[in-house]
């Protein structure tokens, strides 16, 4: 019983010796270090591009007579040897693993780092 | 009405709003500073540098804070981890600046010879006991929060906070009687 009051005590002085401290301009200098807020019509920025993709894939199309070549090189996909396709595949997908794996490490470093 | 900490955290979640980022720092300075105060030993200019820092490190960071402890105590964990990262880098050069540390207690809650007993007993504390005395004891965190702030598991927290109590028990042994 001493024990928790002794313990009450120690807590109550602790808080007590930590009084509020001022702001004094402290929020003021915090913010003039904060990077520049984003911009606000950056939301536009996905629109814009889909947009962009939208209309380059329209006049490829209409410019390459309705997409004739894609046929051209279906046709030519065929006739490579299918050894070729897979080690193509394979390579690909190791590929595109070994991007991911590199990004998560490099962002795992840098929040560890940040915090 | 005023908005809660977790509101105006996603306010600068959604719209990047610096003026909610202002009001959480406002309302967190005062404790975030005290602690950094008294972890490094009352150097106030060094104290206030890495709160600045903190809190620009915690804005940079938002998006990492998930809700899952209270903001204070992501904002502790910063606040120390910015600390442990100048003390390594000054390899623990701080000294205690007692005058200017007397200067800035409020003379009107404790006895003016006890506050100083106090502060030099803390100051003694290992940096380990230091850190968990001031974040149960004095900002009133939980040891599990406490222990979420300092990176460390609970009994390790628990154990720290009990010896650092323990010696300031022994030392500040006249006060108490």
């Amino acid at each position: 019983m001493n024990e928790q009051i002794e313990q009450d005590w120690l807590d109550r002085k602790l808080q007590e010796a930590a009084p509020y401290i001022e702001d004094d301009g402290f929020t003021a200098r915090v913010l003039q270090q904060l990077p520049a807020p984003r911009q606000a019509g950056q939301f536009l920025r996905p629109f814009i591009l889909v947009g962009m993709s939208a209309l380059a894939s329209a006049l490829t199309y209409v410019l390459s007579d309705g997409g004739r070549f894609i046929l051209v090189e279906m046709f030519r996909l065929t006739t490579i040897p299918t050894l070729w396709v897979v080690a193509f595949a394979l390579a690909s997908g190791m590929l595109v693993m070994a991007g991911g794996i590199f990004a998560a490490m490099s962002k795992s470093n840098h929040i560890q780092s940040e915090v | 009405m005023e908005l809660t900490d977790a509101g105006l955290v996603a306010r600068v979640l959604v719209d990047d709003d610096q003026h909610a980022f202002g009001a959480l720092v406002r309302r967190h300075q005062s404790s975030v500073r005290g602690l950094l105060r008294q972890l490094t030993r009352g150097d106030l200019a060094l104290a206030d540098d890495l709160a600045q820092d903190a809190f620009v490190r915690a804005y940079k960071n938002i998006r990492s804070f998930r809700g899952e402890a209270k903001f204070s105590t992501w904002l502790y964990r910063i606040a120390y981890n910015c600390f442990r990262e100048d003390a390594r880098r000054r390899k623990e050069l701080v000294g205690i600046n007692e005058e200017q540390w007397q200067a800035e207690q409020d003379p009107q809650t404790v006895d003016p010879g006890l506050r100083h007993d106090l502060m030099h007993a803390l100051s003694l504390l290992p940096l380990h006991e230091r850190s968990a005395v001031l974040l149960c004891c004095q900002k009133g965190l939980s040891h599990d929060e406490a222990g979420r702030a300092l990176d460390i598991p609970l009994g390790t927290v628990k154990t720290n906070v009990l010896r650092g109590r323990e010696k300031l028990k022994k030392t500040l042994a006249v006060w108490a009687q």
